[in-house]
């Protein structure tokens, strides 16, 4: 498979999220954030009746690595980059905190570090993917939630897995 | 299970990596600390520990932040001033010893042993329950304090014991892995024992439904096939009920019963008063989902009972619990692949429990002055079934009141404040107190009230033989990572001082830690620097044990009539009781305080009182967040965010909490969180006052007759915006 074709990224599979927060500790542990910068952040949605039935489910927030990310395109100084397998990065060095890829990210997932005037954000832990590694948060999912990889192929397991569910939901009736 | 050996390893000239084994919760998780110039700079799960498979919690990855705390106490301080005037002076360890050395033989001489109490809580008691035992037993004091003893573990053990012999519906024994189904009571395992929750969804891919039963809809019940909403404190009612199906349908195991049960018969007429018709109505749940839920558990097999803190904290205790763990064993579901284990540590290896009653048991009259022997003799006295402590709420009492003895010296050792419910009584017991040492590693409002605090170390600093309770046949080393901090110390070291000073001997096994941790690992052919070097140590298992040593029972079967219960005055069979303080109890009472307050539901960040001057920890949950639904919220005015009062009736006063709309609560009833303080609040109070929901909770009578719990959870409250009034 040719490189380009590659998106590595992180998914999640939301039955399996448990709502456990370990992913967001991780990350602080791994990237050395303080109080107020969160790169990944669980948000909970629910509970919520529906149908007489409660339900309520788990998403971490982050970076999703966009395939064509509004805050590249935004960027009026080139800080932030695609590189061919996919990992969206930011460039310190020459961001200058203008935060306009803050405005237009749909996922609200950047975050701005006040002390050195700069946006950052999840990297996938590119130093680890680089070294061979998955992702910290992803390593500490205790469930296997939180996955990492090429998103295709992951959509291809998805699809086999959505069908096998409806077969065995077939059989259960 | 092979396991890799990985005592210590180098990565570089600079870093190593060390093995060993976290402490901020019950599970005990294998830890890989990075650690560069004696600093730890990273925490990560083991992946070669059966226990967590390389998995930590926020607590456990936070543990740096624990570790290097700025208001770590590191150093012996002795107070100056009056009692809670917060103020201190740096002492020495001699003479921080010495003193209090002087003053136990003191009150000892005075006013008896007896006199002379510890107060634990969890994170103390696995740290240094055998050296604190060996202190106790060595000044012959009966006298110990835990502060859970009579609503959390403990009357599972009672209630397990009464019916199985063994611990058999809590903790590591479920094999959730390998069940059908899987049923959570009372409890939510993925923020209280996150290796148990993780355990739960690994069973539930490997195709077991589960069902859970709770009145607040938590994360595990989000996973549920089954969510039974029950009402608060009726959890009784619920089971007898589905025994009721059971029994009546003939879905139990009938050659189980048959061979290894005893007072089948007198169960099945006991059950005939209890059918799903009835229950609906008491626990506001349909007749139908009683009858699907007994159904399916009945007929699912095998299946994996888990019974927690929610069921924990009624008038009706022990009776709730035996009737749970009587479900297990009439379906057949005792110590098979699956169901619930009896535990299979490795062979020889010296268990918490064998060494505490072997060692530690003083002759039956002195364990009988223990403060509840009397009322509560399956707790506190000799024949105790519980863990040899005192009934916490009697001690507070007999703190003010000097009945049946007084307490005059107290090593504290936990956040008894916001832990133990009662805390302006507590305050009150304490302050009457002569002699108080406390250890902790932040100054708490408990604390505050010391004549001495001690700094213990944390887990990243001392080594010990791990038992985890969140397994069954797991044990482990803890290896110390980096040298002490400053001045604090291993606490365990600290009781073996004191006894030394004391002028007080032990048996040469027990003399020094070294020697001990040798002596629990000898008969397994081990040294403990192997198992250090080796990590964890898993024991084989096996399945049926009873088949060939029956129960540890009085008749050495499954006692579905208690012989103990009958033999001590107690109704042998489960039978269900409404809490003292419920619309139903008290209508009139429910009038003015409308609504049903559950108490204590846990967060994963925070362990007991500890965690919240963390701020990776605290920035997950700011705030003590009492859930309200919305449309009761709406009636009231309450908006999501509010600061609200919760009011308990009787003049029991108010604390105040910020308002969560939710739908996880039924409209009818709030649920807060316990333990809560606030550590940046610099006074000596450190808002202990404010929020903390056990100031509201009574510690008098009545209490569960058996083991003495209180019924926390399911009491009476009003709500209202906290700009009124």
């Amino acid at each position: 498979m040719k490189n380009n074709n590659i998106r590595l990224s992180l998914f999640l599979d939301a039955d399996l999220c448990i709502g456990c927060f370990a992913c967001e500790i991780a990350c602080k542990q791994e990237h050395n954030l303080p109080v107020g910068r969160r790169w990944i952040k669980v948000v909970k949605l629910g509970p919520k009746k529906v149908g007489g039935k409660l339900y309520m489910q788990f998403v971490p927030v982050h970076c999703r690595h966009c395939g064509k990310p509004a805050c590249m395109e935004t960027c009026p100084v080139g800080a932030i980059s695609k590189r061919s397998d996919g990992i969206v990065l930011f460039n310190e060095e020459r961001c200058i905190g203008c935060k306009m890829c803050l405005e237009v990210c749909p996922f609200g997932a950047l975050q701005y570090n006040p002390e050195k005037e700069v946006v950052e954000g999840c990297n996938l832990c590119v130093e680890r993917v680089d070294r061979g590694l998955r992702p910290i948060c992803v390593q500490n999912c205790p469930t296997g939630a939180l996955g990492f990889g090429d998103i295709n192929n992951f959509l291809l397991e998805r699809h086999k897995r959505g069908i096998k569910r409806l077969i065995e939901r077939e059989e259960f009736i | 299970m092979e396991i890799k050996e990985i005592g210590v390893k180098r990565v570089n000239a600079n870093v190593r990596i060390v093995r060993t084994m976290c402490d901020l919760c019950h599970c005990e998780c294998g830890v890989l600390a990075y650690v560069q110039d004696e600093k730890v700079i990273k925490i990560e799960g083991d992946p070669n520990c059966p226990i967590n498979e390389g998995h930590l919690c926020p607590k456990g990855l936070a543990a740096i932040q624990l570790l290097y705390h700025p208001d770590r106490i590191r150093y012996p301080l002795k107070r100056k001033g009056e009692r809670g005037e917060g103020k201190w002076e740096r002492i020495s360890w001699d003479e921080a010893l010495d003193t209090v050395t002087k003053k136990f033989r003191e009150i000892i001489e005075k006013y008896g042993p007896e006199s002379v109490t510890y107060s634990w809580g969890d994170a103390a008691y696995r740290n240094s329950r055998f050296t604190k035992d060996a202190l106790l037993f060595v000044m012959n004091a009966p006298t110990h304090l835990h502060s859970d003893a009579h609503y959390c573990f403990h009357p599972v053990l009672i209630a397990n014991r009464l019916t199985f012999g063994h611990l058999l519906t809590s903790e590591g024994s479920p094999d959730y892995r390998n069940s059908k189904c899987i049923m959570v009571w009372g409890g939510n395992p993925i923020m209280t024992h996150p290796t148990q929750g993780r355990e739960i969804i690994i069973g539930k891919m490997n195709g077991a439904k589960l069902v859970v039963i709770d009145p607040r809809f938590t994360e595990i019940a989000s996973k549920a096939d089954i969510f039974l909403q029950v009402r608060p404190g009726t959890d009784d009612a619920l089971a007898l009920s589905m025994l009721n199906v059971i029994i009546n349908e003939r879905l139990y195991d009938q050659e189980f019963v048959e061979k290894w049960c005893v007072g089948f018969d007198q169960l099945k007429e006991r059950v005939q008063a209890y059918p799903p018709k009835w229950a609906s109505k008491i626990t506001w749940l349909t007749e139908e989902e009683i009858i699907q839920t007994a159904r399916l558990f009945a007929t699912s097999k095998p299946a994996a009972t888990h019974t927690r803190m929610g069921v924990c904290m009624s008038i009706n205790t022990i009776q709730t619990i035996r009737a749970i763990s009587i479900l297990a064993a009439i379906c057949g579901n005792l110590d098979i692949k699956g169901g619930n284990l009896i535990p299979n540590r490795p062979a020889g290896f010296k268990t918490r429990a064998e060494i505490v009653w072997k060692e530690f048991t003083l002759p039956p009259e002195l364990e009988n002055k223990r403060i509840g022997a009397s009322e509560f003799p399956l707790l506190c006295s000799s024949a105790s079934l519980g863990g040899n402590f005192c009934h916490p709420p009697s001690v507070i009492h007999a703190m003010m009141t000097g009945r049946p003895h007084p307490i005059k010296a107290l090593w504290i050792l936990n956040d008894l404040l916001v832990c133990l419910e009662g805390s302006k009584e507590t305050e009150e017991g304490l302050a009457n107190v002569d002699f108080m040492v406390g250890s902790d590693f932040f100054m708490t409002s408990t604390m505050e009230l010391c004549d001495i605090i001690l700094p213990p170390c944390t887990y990243l600093e001392r080594e010990e033989v791990v038992e985890s309770i969140c397994t069954h046949n797991v044990i482990g080393a803890r290896q110390r990572v980096i040298p002490l901090l400053d001045e604090t110390r291993d606490e365990k070291e600290i009781d073996l001082e004191i006894i030394r000073r004391m002028g007080l001997k032990l048996p040469p096994h027990l003399q020094t830690l070294k020697k001990f941790y040798e002596y629990r690992v000898k008969d397994m052919g081990i040294s403990f620097e192997y198992l250090k070097k080796k990590g964890y140590v898993a024991g084989p298992i096996f399945y049926k044990k009873y088949e060939e040593t029956g129960f540890p029972t009085p008749s050495g079967k499954v006692e579905l009539y208690s012989s103990i219960l009958e033999k001590y005055g107690y109704d042998p069979l489960p039978y269900y009781q409404e809490n003292p303080e419920t619309p139903i109890s008290t209508p009139e009472l429910a009038e003015e305080y409308p609504f049903i307050l559950i108490t204590g539901g846990r967060h994963i960040v925070y362990y007991h009182s500890l965690g919240r001057q963390i701020p990776w920890l605290r920035e997950i949950l700011p705030n003590p967040n009492l859930e309200i639904h919305p449309e009761t919220a709406d009636q009231l005015g309450i908006k999501n965010g509010d600061w609200v009062w919760i009011e308990a009736p009787r003049g029991r006063g108010r604390v105040k909490m910020v308002a969560e709309l939710t739908e996880a609560v039924h409209p009818k009833v709030v649920h807060a969180p316990s333990h809560w303080w606030f550590p940046e609040q610099k006074d000596p109070h450190h808002g202990v006052w404010e929020s903390n929901i056990n100031a509201l909770m009574s510690n008098d009578p009545p209490y569960d007759p058996i083991c003495g719990s209180t019924p926390l959870r399911g009491n009476l409250c009003k709500v209202y915006r906290a700009d009124e009034k």
